[in-house]
């Protein structure tokens, strides 16, 4: 700025910016977790999950698993709610864990991110290869891996196009998509219960209470494996969460947006999956059908050409997920490459379209190696990979609530709401989430309990995945350390003082 | 006031041509350019704030080089970089300095593609109160 000396720098720091209307943070809310492909990639595998472990047996309790894992994503996003309301500038997981618990935790939440990026990326490609051949009543390519991997990548390739040319939609597309999206979730529910209950048709069953009630689930491992996948579906929420909404008065209505987007995604989870397994559990249940339900379910509920707007939501919510998965991880190496923890060269922003392009190109190539290179060796293994995934957003949304009640921890006691909402309630989400992980991590030691059966290193595909990139994380942390010890010598932060009261949601009625 | 003029600057060669034409103006006018860089990061997720500062620095490079580049032309000038979206941006400080036009470059793209993608003087023109003048690069 030498040469520009009477210039203001950076102007009009005003009153929009940031905002978004009340309308729009619900649909962010909800778009961000992608209901409909959440829905079409895990559904099956909860129900499957939600059998005993290992066997045969099937359960009807997934719609209670769904509803249990909320639990912990709600826990955990308080922690981010008051990090990011308290102090809006200080980032997400990187630069929280970064400055409450040390560089190497940050370093290596940051990367749980990326690879938790890059895995979901394949099996969104996955779903959007597969969708985009039902869509146009292709069977023959659907049923062929090659095709659909080739769809597939394609995919990949546009969607980081979006991502790194910018292309943002405007709140009225993403509202009209979401409400699309929504409308044909609900009319599959509806339509399902009316076979259901009305013309009752064979092979189906009336909704009972105990599938809603978490112990009625057989046995604990069969719990945990199931809300492990379930977590992923609500995945994205937890930094909808952190988008500051423009109210009439932030001080009194704070994250209103955030409670209806919930209720809304609670609602469609709970009611979708009831009314799938109501409708034909034995098409829900069969493994065939796991890595496409809702398309299998779709047909057989709406017939022809009805379910096509079945297989259009769920590709525009794969679609409209993009942006709310590539960016904020391409984000993220970009912080870390500001904080000189990674290679300079991802911090760098596209000249014309100000996007971290360098970050998200780089993501969408490692996402078609690692899902071109897994669908080579064995197509299961995408399915188990996510399991896998599972773990590492549970290890980096763990991370969270630590972090939090770290770095307030010298203001947990300025006030009951304080010590409940930033110190006990994300503790609670990570001790949670870290039992699930562990627990699952016991589980998934053997490798019956693997999609594909398989046995790596005598351990179940998923828990290699996992542990595998995890290594390598530390290998590539310890070798940037060597390059660039600068970053590894930072040093921890706690919260300003008053920094909680300041946060609009406890000065309100504290005060 | 009423006389200072407001040009778009991305430091992209299409903004440069827009640069020119506005210094030429400006000198002929007696008038006083603002270089106005617009970046907001779209507001979904992840590190928002250090792609923030990514932007504004690379804002502070590229309107040096166009603060050089209006004094070059012998064209008076200050920056204004702004955390608003580009066409926002420039509206507003046109607004705010009840400026006499604003300037920006064109790529010369296929005018379809421009309105689908949302290009900036295609959004401009349609929404602006202050005068446009729309340079090819």
């Amino acid at each position: 700025m030498e040469s520009s000396p009477q210039a203001g720098g950076v102007e009009d720091k005003g009153l929009k910016k940031n905002a978004v209307s009340y309308l729009s943070s619900i649909v962010i809310g909800v778009a961000s977790t992608a209901p409909g492909y959440s829905l079409a990639a895990v559904l099956g595998f909860v129900v499957l999950a939600s059998g005993a472990a290992g066997t045969e047996a099937v359960g009807f309790q997934a719609p209670a698993v769904l509803l249990v894992s909320f639990v912990p994503m709600f826990f955990i996003a308080s922690a981010y709610y008051y990090m990011n309301r308290a102090d809006p500038d200080c980032g997400t997981t990187f630069s929280w864990v970064t400055k409450a618990m040390g560089p190497h935790l940050g370093w290596l939440g940051g990367w749980a991110i990326v690879v938790a990026d890059v895995i979901v990326m394949a099996n969104l490609a996955q779903i959007a290869g597969l969708y985009s051949f039902l869509l146009v009543d292709a069977q023959s390519l659907a049923d062929s891996t090659v095709w659909v991997t080739f769809v597939g990548v394609i995919w990949i390739g546009i969607m980081t196009a979006i991502v790194t040319r910018g292309i943002e939609l405007s709140a009225r597309t993403q509202q009209f998509l979401l409400g699309v999206e929504l409308l044909t979730l609900g009319a599959f529910a509806v339509v399902a219960l009316w076979k259901v209950y009305v013309t009752g048709e064979p092979g189906t069953q009336h909704i009972d209470a105990s599938w809603f009630s978490p112990f009625a689930v057989d046995s604990l491992s069969t719990l945990t494996a199931g809300m492990l996948l379930a977590v992923f579906i609500y995945w994205g929420w937890d930094s909808a969460v952190t988008v500051n909404e423009e109210t009439e008065d932030s001080s009194e209505a704070p994250g209103k947006s955030a409670v209806v987007s919930t209720v809304i995604l609670l609602l469609i989870y709970v009611i979708v999956s009831a009314a799938a397994q109501a409708f034909d559990f034995s098409l829900l249940s069969d493994p065939k059908n796991s890595d496409d339900v809702l398309s299998a379910l779709g047909s057989e509920i709406f017939g022809s050409p009805l379910d096509k707007i079945l297989i259009i939501a769920v590709l525009t919510s794969a679609a409209a997920s993009t942006q709310t998965t590539i960016l904020p991880t391409a984000r993220t190496t970009l912080s870390m490459a500001r904080a000189k923890a990674m290679p300079k060269v991802l911090g760098d922003v596209h000249p014309r379209y100000l996007t971290p392009h360098v970050s998200s190109i780089l993501m969408g190539v490692l996402s078609i190696v690692w899902y071109v290179g897994l669908t080579i060796v064995d197509e299961n293994i995408l399915f188990d990979s996510l399991a896998a995934l599972g773990l590492m957003i549970a290890f980096y949304l763990g991370l969270n609530g630590i972090a939090c009640a770290i770095y307030y921890r010298h203001e947990l006691l300025s006030s009951v709401k304080a010590f409940l909402f930033v110190g006990v309630a994300p503790l609670i989400g990570t001790a949670i989430l870290y039992y699930l992980m562990i627990k699952n991590a016991i589980d998934l030691a053997d490798p019956v309990n693997s999609e594909s059966g398989d046995s790596w290193l005598g351990l179940g595909p998923p828990l290699v995945i996992a542990i595998g990139f995890m290594a390598l994380g530390v290998i590539l942390m310890i070798w940037q350390q060597i390059r660039a010890p600068e970053f590894f010598r930072s040093k921890l932060e706690t919260a300003p003082p008053d920094l909680v009261a300041r946060a609009p949601a406890t000065a309100g009625k504290e005060s | 006031m009423a006389n200072e003029i407001v040009v778009g600057y991305d430091g992209s060669d299409c903004s440069k041509a827009a640069l020119d034409a506005a210094a030429k103006l400006a000198t002929e006018l007696k008038s006083k350019l603002v270089l106005v860089f617009g970046y907001e990061p779209y507001r979904v997720g992840g590190e928002i704030q250090d792609h923030r500062k990514a932007l504004e620095e690379r804002g502070e490079v590229v309107t040096s080089e166009g603060m050089e580049r209006a004094k070059g032309k012998g064209a008076e000038a200050e920056v204004a970089l702004v955390d608003r979206e580009s066409v926002d941006a420039l509206m507003s400080v046109a607004d705010a300095r009840d400026a006499r036009m604003i300037v920006v470059g064109t790529y010369g793209e296929h005018p379809l593609k421009g309105a689908i993608l949302g290009s900036t003087p295609y959004k401009l023109v349609q929404l602006s109160e202050t005068p446009v003048l729309v340079v090819r690069g």
